[in-house]
């Protein structure tokens, strides 16, 4: 069980007959009297962790404690226990922070979902660079920053092995608004969305880099909600029975520009769905009604209450459309719909 | 004798055996590899019994000195004899505990002073390292639910970041910002149920969101152009059902996928057909055939913000965060 590029995963000896290690009496694992989980262990994992246990019991901080618990990691990233004596070797051996950065990077090429590693990478980077020195710089001399640009890289390639990586996202996005790197985000979430038109995870990053950190009742101003408009129209041309850039477009414009989904984005769409290149596909598909319902909801939410009986109606015909023709997987759902239409 | 169809019959003595046998398999790589999370394991493996009325299949008082004895000086419980503790295994453990009815075996302040302490500037932390999540939003507030101490807790500071995890499309991430996720949507809605805030909740567009998930194939996905799998038959359901609104899924195709997922052989639920069984999707996929209002069986009814069999939440004085649903969610 190595890792290339890791030096302190050493002699693959087993423990017992390494010279380093013959002052320590392994424990072996108790599982008491009447074991209802005896664990069943491979050799060289059994011979590791007795000698892991055995340090921890010491309370020993050493380098070859450090190399031991990496060893137990990686055969067994989950193993939360050898991640916690772990971290406090780091602290109380003051250990190169950059070192120990390259050896979370090669793990996590292994183990891409595993939540430790992560939170581990962000404490060691704040570390590295704290937020309050970076912040008093302009961004782009934090952009250029070694430390940064080596993390947005190492979150762009995981991000490249596995474009939905709900912690690689988390992660950037911890990055990003921790270090205020605002400015180059969409950029990057254009170049994930064009990859993948379809990455719901790139269209909620597009919504996090467009707020910038802001409260939810943020008001956009006029001009980024036409630009956002024709940004999602853009992409619903490409693939218009995709869930992600409806949702997103709606979901931004109820929040934060509500006239933008009657001024903007109505007309788009509807000039969309009248031009015969993609009236088929726009007709047949449920985000597009589904759209038309929140537009009309929200229309008549700007009327006088007398006034809104013909929005509602269209929107509760829609609705009917959904249930009987266009969505009757989620039929259930839009006859519930229908009920609620103008309720709020 | 005809052959059982899995995709339409329960295979309930296959599962009880799977779930025996759990602490038997030496010979798995699978087995010492989840050593860390055993506690959960267990836990996982008891709502499947209870929910098919097996209670008695593994015994209870050896579990209960098992349990006990993953219990540290800090408070909190470890994945295992001699782990560190966490938020996560201290849920599994307490929830283990309270199905037992062994619950007054714990002294409830150390357990209390334990989540207490993770609790920093409103929200809690997953463990002294400071991780930060919905889930733990969550379980502090299960944790000292069931133990009788919410009261400890900094409630306000919670449903604070619960809030600020709400999204555009009306779920949850697992902060703010996070993209929508059917696992902490689950969390975050069950979270508000305890506390009885659920009317910050967009509960028709969530409920969109929720309906979506369930694909052609019956199965549920856990956010969009995501592939289906059976725990989020548990994720999506459990929302839906704390919603009042689990009867916008098509509930008779979900069971079979579920039932489609069953390993014929060994017993035990897959995520989907054709994969290996665990004890995590045989949970899940239980609770969420009981939540669904399978008939093939008669399983028992599951509560959705515990995930533990309702007559036992009920029992233990937990069931009340019913009564704190929105008014005008009551059609």
């Amino acid at each position: 069980m190595r890792i290339d590029g890791c030096s302190d995963i050493e002699d693959p000896a087993p423990l017992a007959q390494q010279a380093a290690w013959q002052d320590v009496e392994p424990i072996a694992q108790d599982d008491g009297p009447s074991p209802i989980c005896p664990i069943a262990y491979t050799d060289e994992y059994r011979e590791m962790m007795g000698y892991l246990r055995a340090v921890m019991a010491a309370g020993e901080e050493s380098a070859r404690a450090l190399a031991l618990s990496g060893r137990v990691i990686q055969a067994n990233p989950g193993h939360y226990t050898a991640w916690v004596y772990r971290k406090r070797l780091v602290e109380a051996l003051a250990s190169d922070i950059g070192a120990e950065l390259d050896w979370v990077s090669a793990l996590s090429a292994k183990h891409p979902k595993n939540y430790q590693l992560w939170h581990h990478r962000e404490a060691l980077v704040e570390r590295l660079w704290p937020a309050r020195a970076a912040l008093a710089l302009p961004e782009d001399q934090r952009l250029a920053n070694p430390v940064l640009r080596r993390e947005l890289q190492f979150v762009g390639s995981a991000l490249d092995e596995d474009a939905k990586n709900f912690h690689a996202w988390s992660y950037r996005q911890w990055l990003v608004a921790r270090y205020e790197l605002w400015a180059q985000e969409l950029a990057f979430v254009d170049t994930m969305i064009s990859q993948d038109v379809r990455n719901n995870s790139a269209w909620n990053q597009r919504y996090f880099a467009v707020l910038r950190g802001r409260p939810a009742t943020t008001q956009l101003d006029a001009a980024l909600a036409r630009a956002e408009v024709a940004y999602a129209v853009e992409h619903i041309q490409f693939a218009p029975n995709n869930d992600s850039p409806w949702a997103y477009v709606v979901g931004l414009l109820l929040r934060h520009a509500p006239a933008a989904l009657h001024d903007e984005l109505l007309p788009r769409i509807r000039a969309l769905a009248a031009d015969p290149g993609f009236a088929p596909a726009m007709s047949s598909t449920p985000f597009y009604w589904s759209a038309l319902v929140d537009i009309h909801e929200q229309q008549a939410r700007a009327l006088p209450p007398a006034e809104r009986a013909p929005l509602l109606d269209e929107a509760r015909a829609i609705c009917d459309r959904l249930a009987t023709q266009v969505d009757i997987t989620h039929n259930r759902y839009w006859r519930f719909r229908k009920t609620a239409v103008g309720a709020a | 004798m005809e052959p059982t169809d899995p995709r339409s019959t329960l295979l309930a003595d296959k599962h009880v055996e799977f779930i025996k046998r759990l602490d038997k398999k030496h010979d798995e790589l699978e087995y010492w590899m989840t050593e860390h999370l055993r506690v959960s394991g267990i836990y996982w493996g008891l709502v499947a019994l209870f929910l098919l009325d097996k209670p008695a299949a593994l015994d209870h008082q050896q579990i209960v000195t098992y349990i006990l004895g993953c219990q540290n000086s800090d408070g909190g419980f470890g994945g295992h004899t001699n782990h560190d503790s966490h938020l996560l295994y201290t849920m599994s453990a307490v929830q283990v505990l309270l199905m037992l009815g062994a619950l007054d075996q714990i002294d409830t302040k150390r357990v209390t002073d334990y989540v207490v302490g993770l609790q920093r500037d409103g929200m809690v932390s997953g463990d002294e390292w400071g991780e930060q999540d919905t889930r733990f939003a969550f379980i502090a507030v299960a944790i000292l639910s069931q133990l009788g101490t919410l009261e400890q807790l900094d409630t306000q500071g919670i449903v604070d970041y619960v809030r600020s995890a709400m999204n555009y499309d009306g779920g949850f991430g697992s902060g703010p910002g996070g993209e929508s996720h059917a696992a902490q949507v689950y969390t975050c809605l069950a979270c508000l149920a305890i506390l009885g805030q659920l009317h910050v909740v967009d509960r028709e567009r969530l409920s969109g969101w929720l309906a979506e998930r369930q694909l052609k194939c019956g199965g549920l996905n856990g956010r969009p152009q995501k592939l289906e799998d059976v725990c989020y038959s548990w994720w999506v359901l459990s929302s839906l059902e704390i919603l009042g609104r689990v009867h916008w899924v098509d509930r008779q195709k979900l069971c079979g996928f579920i039932l489609s997922a069953q390993d014929e052989e060994r017993g035990g639920i897959a995520d989907r057909p054709g994969d290996v069984p665990d004890v995590y999707h045989t949970c899940f996929g239980m609770a969420g055939l009981s939540l669904a209002g399978f008939k093939g069986y008669a399983l028992k009814p599951v509560d959705p913000v515990y995930c533990m069999p309702k007559d036992i939440v009920e029992r233990a004085g937990l069931g009340s965060w019913t009564d704190k649903v929105p008014e005008s969610w009551r059609e």
